[in-house]
């Protein structure tokens, strides 16, 4: 969802990245407000018209500070680094020997913003409020004022992330009245987290420091604006109106040479070819055959892709889809690090060959008088995905495949890609938040996540209909221990199985950009210390970015 | 007084039919979109049951209720309307639609109001003078009004706001008032409405560069027919003073097409300028509607066609009064 928000404005970028070009210079630097006094201005995604909703319980449509700024998790997980997770209410949690009871502390003397204690009972109530309730919940105690100890019937070392880093603590005294918490709107929004709502408009939010909040915070006032167009949100960042954003920028020296603003480049969502990969499940084309697939794989010309399409901005992907950096401990054979970069045009033909294709007289490979015809669709607009649809398209080409380029409405994405009629599609998956890649063999690889052809899958996004008895026994022996050796041993039989299978087949990691104001404010993560992730959408991360900047002396 | 009861009339079967047709749209789209809605309130606030109200206003306004006849349905859809209630946004839920609509209206109104009435008057004004002067330097300016119209409008703002906006930095990039300057939202006071007209210029702007040519060109087209008239002839053969004659025998009349395409211009004020409001952050109305259209808003869609219908009917029935009013020969029962 957030990944995607730039996207519906991109059709704009496009044009007015030549227009900047054209125009050339720069602005001076903006009014020059005394930055202490000043809040700090950022653009989150929102577009107008901003909903008055702080209900940390809607997920989809609730402002986005209301996670991590006015509501906190019990603690904050780096997706950046593989460190420990940041107590925020939490102070340390273990888990049982067996994973399945979860021993919580948090930190003591806490307060709501209205002033009253947050003690264990709160985040016990949370945990069995709403939506929270896990069905594996077997029970939940709070034997003092700091600890909780929660049980499950399953063991649940996976979920951790999830439980204390996904679950925003609300406070009992206000929530245990709200019966219809779909419906609530929670316009006075009472928590935890560094800042408390000060004034709402449906065209920008105003919160001020939370004075009940564990620790001062020397950032005194932020205001989040909505945008409809990245183009003023560059434009915005570069006469000085604005101080932090996260989004596309085809040239970012644009933005920084003006010495105002710093930028960071974090490559780490994969963009994949997602096939169609499995005919046991009702899956058509010859996209289902591994050999096609692999021939693909070897047959594109990653680094014109990366340079052309992608504006030079993205990573090198990696079949072996863990983060290249952060999860570097748990690749288990360096040769799956990178996918190939250059095209091996006889590389795929043998492939082909050896499994049994042949060419026809137009120069295309085909079995049995029929030549391979593959259907590659993108969204209509979403202009990166585009050129590299039309890039793989002609590469294949070059190496005897015949994949057709497509584009569709967003309504026709989506669909077909839930119920598996499609053949193949650009699409991006969102990389583990945690320095695990559990969730990603779990979420997109896993037969537990996928359903047949014609139907959604619901416990899980495997929309290649991926099934393989090997990952899934990894997955399983990878979430039930905590036994770093047992999980490696798993992981590198997923990986092995993932690389040669290729239901989606890696193309770039992502590009994504933030944008911040370092003359007024210090106090960023940079590259070589990126306690957090900068992009101001992100919910825990901006929070945790936001108390630890400081106005520069001046 | 007949002719007025007619168009009454007229109206009223219309408003009818319009608001009807609303009504069994939704219930004849291929699926059902009423579900389609559902589902997305439910993924919208985090997977959990929507509130019986919620569901009966989606049903009513979207599609089949279970076992209520489609004659009831349509009882419910009328006394819903009748009450303001047009169902809830699923893109800005739990938001209702009303609510949304009417906070986006007057600035809509206002801006592209106010644009359409001056790209009215200037284009008016100036295709009388150059219809007036045929044949002279100044139609030049046809061709020029023209290209100005038919550059892409999107490209016409994003060079306004590098120019005035980045480069010198003299008006605001987005947004209808100066929302730094004023956190807490609009308010009564001079400083503020000074920013809302501020903020309004670049916006209206190029609404008026884009619209104003196809005004010019139809004015002084019917201006130089109009001077072949035999009223004009007569009128200078009676030895009027040009100025006379240029304004109140030539381009008095010929300004009678353009008014019903300005009666229809000012219709479709509500429909707002999607691309303006999207380049400038404009709190809008086409904003909602082209959010609605690509999240599949139904609710949302439905509540800002119902709006734009009766702007426009309420915009050619005003202009039909003044149209009757200026122009005897529509009285006239035929």
């Amino acid at each position: 969802m957030q990944d995607n928000r730039w996207r519906k404005v991109l059709p704009l970028v496009a044009g007015a990245a030549a227009l900047a070009l054209t125009l050339g210079g720069c602005a001076p630097g903006g009014s020059s407000t005394d930055a202490g006094e000043r809040p700090i201005r950022m653009w989150s995604g929102h577009m107008t018209p901003i909903t008055n909703n702080f209900n940390p319980f809607a997920t989809e449509t609730a402002t986005h500070m209301t996670f991590g700024a006015i509501y906190e998790p019990l603690f904050f997980f780096n997706q950046l680094s593989d460190e420990a997770p940041v107590g925020l209410i939490g102070d340390s949690y273990e888990y049982s020997e067996d994973g399945k009871t979860l021993t919580i502390t948090i930190k003591p003397d806490l307060k709501w913003s209205d002033g009253k204690d947050l003690t264990s009972k709160d985040v016990a109530f949370t945990f069995g409020y709403a939506n929270n309730v896990d069905k594996d919940m077997v029970g939940v105690e709070t034997p003092d004022d700091t600890t909780v100890v929660v049980t499950y019937s399953s063991p649940k070392f996976t979920a951790a992330s999830q439980i204390l880093g996904g679950m925003w603590i609300v406070p009992e005294h206000i929530w245990a009245d709200i019966t219809d918490f779909a419906t609530e709107t929670n316009p006075e929004p009472v928590g935890s987290g560094p800042y408390t709502l000060k004034s709402f408009t449906d065209a920008a939010y105003t919160l001020e420091a939370n004075k009940e909040f564990r620790e001062e915070v020397a950032i005194k006032e932020v205001q989040d604006v909505g945008i409809d167009s990245n183009q003023s949100s560059e434009d915005l960042l570069k006469t000085g109106k604005l101080d932090w954003v996260g989004q596309f920028i085809a040239n970012p020296d644009n933005v920084t040479s003006n010495g105002r603003n710093a930028t960071i480049n974090q490559q780490q969502d994969p963009t994949v070819i997602m096939t169609c990969a499995n005919a046991a499940l009702g899956c058509e084309g010859a996209q289902t055959d591994p050999a096609v697939r692999q021939a693909i794989n070897v047959a594109i010309d990653r680094e014109a892709i990366g340079s052309k399409a992608f504006a030079g901005l993205s990573g090198i992907s990696t079949p072996s889809f863990v983060l290249p950096g952060r999860d570097d401990k748990w690749l288990s054979d360096p040769s799956l690090l990178e996918s190939p970069q250059s095209p091996d045009a006889a590389a795929a033909g043998a492939i082909l060959e050896a499994a049994g294709y042949t060419k026809d007289a137009d120069g295309f490979y085909g079995k049995d008088g029929v030549a391979i015809e593959l259907d590659l669709f993108s969204p209509d607009g979403w202009t990166d995905y585009n050129d590299a649809a039309k890039l793989i398209s002609a590469q294949a080409a070059d190496a005897g495949i015949r994949i057709n380029a497509r584009t569709v409405s967003d309504a026709e994405y989506w669909t077909p890609l839930e119920s598996g009629e499609y053949q193949m599609a650009l699409y991006g998956l969102t990389q583990s938040l945690v320095a695990d890649p559990f969730s990603t063999y779990d979420t997109y690889f896993a037969t537990e996540a996928t359903a047949k052809v014609g139907e959604a899958p619901t416990a899980g996004q495997n929309y290649g209909r991926y099934s393989n008895p090997i990952v899934d026994q990894a997955v399983i022996a990878a979430g039930a221990t905590q036994d770093e050796a047992v999980k490696k041993e798993a992981y590198a039989a997923a990986q092995a199985e993932i690389a040669k299978d290729l239901p989606y087949i890696p193309v770039v990691l992502n590009a994504s950009q933030s944008f911040f104001n370092t003359k007024d404010f210090t106090g960023w993560p940079t590259e070589d210390d990126l306690y957090a992730s900068p992009l101001p959408y992100l919910s825990t991360a901006s929070a945790v970015i936001l108390t630890h900047l400081r106005p520069t002396e001046k | 007084m007949k002719f007025w009861l007619r168009r009454i009339t007229f109206y009223v079967v219309t408003l009818w039919a319009a608001i009807s047709l609303n009504f069994l749209l939704p219930r004849f789209l291929p699926g059902d979109p009423a579900a389609i809605m559902l589902g997305k309130l439910r993924r919208a606030s985090g997977g959990r049951p929507l509130s019986e109200e919620t569901i009966k206003s989606i049903r009513s306004i979207l599609g089949a209720e279970d076992d209520i006849s489609l004659w009831d349905q349509y009882l419910a859809y009328w006394g819903r309307l009748l009450h303001g209630d047009l169902g809830v946004s699923s893109t800005r839920y739990p938001a209702p639609v009303g609510e949304l609509i009417t906070a986006a209206l007057p600035w809509t109104v206002t801006l592209v109001g106010a644009a359409t009435i001056i790209s009215f008057v200037i284009g008016i004004i100036a295709g009388a003078w150059v219809g007036w002067l045929r044949g002279t330097w100044v139609d030049q300016l046809v061709p020029f009004t023209t290209f100005l119209q038919s550059v892409p409008y999107f490209w016409l703002a994003l060079v306004l706001v590098a120019v005035f906006s980045v480069q010198w930095g003299v008006l605001p990039i987005i947004g209808g008032y100066d929302v730094f300057e004023y956190p807490a939202g609009p308010e009564w006071s001079p400083g503020f409405i000074a920013s809302t007209l501020v903020h309004a210029i670049l916006p209206a702007t190029t609404i008026v560069i884009s619209s104003v040519g196809g005004w010019l060109l139809g004015m002084r087209n019917m201006m130089v027919q109009t001077m072949a008239e035999d009223y004009v002839i007569t009128a200078e053969a009676k030895g009027l003073t040009r100025s006379r004659i240029r304004t109140a025998y030539a381009a008095r009349n010929a300004a009678i097409p353009s008014l019903s395409g300005f009666g229809i211009a000012l219709g479709f004020v509500v429909a707002g300028s999607i691309v303006t409001e999207q380049v400038f952050s404009y709190p809008g109305i086409g904003k909602l509607m082209i959010q609605a259209v690509q999240g599949l808003d139904y609710a949302l869609m439905q509540g800002v066609f119902l709006v734009i219908t009766l702007t426009v009917l309420a915009a050619n029935f005003l202009m039909d009064l003044v149209y009757g009013f200026i122009d005897p020969r529509v009285r006239r029962d035929g």
